[in-house]
């Protein structure tokens, strides 16, 4: 599964929040392909997938949450995707 | 202080749209004359500036009432307005990809019409058009 995190240079919430937010993503499911993006550094990638909020995180693709979400939010999506793609 | 009328000279903003900014509340009258009439100050000219400079960047008049809101915040900062103007920047760049969707549609379409002769009846474009499903291209 694949996670990317958009995110603004500068962000203090966003950078406290990745770690934990990694951790958890990594717990709930396996084989996360992790990715924190600069949204200025990948401007056409987040315009291509719909980003249009920061932070954004986008799950295979899909843009599911525009905020930060909690660590449950995170982990209750992600465990939801993983068993609606067995 | 000045009145309306002035305001709006040195703004090159119509007196309308001052009474509108004033409703939607991203301006207010610093006071009034002994006659009634609402009066503005230097302020209220920076903020017509800024309102006019921010809505040529693609804010909305929404947005812009977020950013006088931060822009007399102490607790806000730079980041703040920073994030905005790149969520703009994100929202404008979708809108020139849709445009530029339309475009190539539109090309399409001019393209299978090469014939200018043709009655309004068989017109290519109109039947494009009138069918449900017209290819537009995503990229």
């Amino acid at each position: 599964m694949k996670v990317e995190i958009f995110y603004t240079p500068g962000c203090s919430e966003c950078v406290a929040a990745h770690a934990k937010l990694r951790t958890v993503a990594q717990d709930a499911v396996q084989n996360v392909e992790w990715r924190e993006l600069n949204v200025l550094e990948e401007i056409d990638h987040a315009v291509e997938l719909g980003v249009i909020t920061l932070p954004s995180i986008v799950i295979d693709g899909d843009v599911v949450f525009t905020s930060m979400p909690t660590a449950r939010q995170l982990r209750e999506a992600l465990i939801k995707r993983s068993k609606e793609r067995v | 202080m000045f009145t309306i009328g002035k305001l709006a000279s040195l703004t090159s903003v119509s007196n309308d749209t001052l009474r509108y900014y004033e409703q939607e509340g991203l301006v207010k009258p610093a006071g009034k004359s002994p006659a009634g009439y609402r009066l503005y100050d230097k302020d209220s000219a920076h903020r017509i500036h800024f309102i006019k400079h921010a809505q040529n960047c693609g804010f909305t008049l929404a947005e812009i009432r977020e950013l006088l809101v931060l822009r007399g915040r102490d607790k806000a900062c730079c980041g703040d307005v920073r994030t905005r103007a790149i969520e703009k920047k994100l929202q404008i760049e979708h809108k020139i990809r849709a445009m530029k969707a339309m475009s190539k549609a539109l090309d399409q379409l001019i393209a299978e019409c090469a014939n200018e002769t043709q009655p309004v009846k068989e017109c290519t474009i109109i039947a494009a058009l009138e069918r449900a499903t017209v290819s537009m291209p995503v990229h």
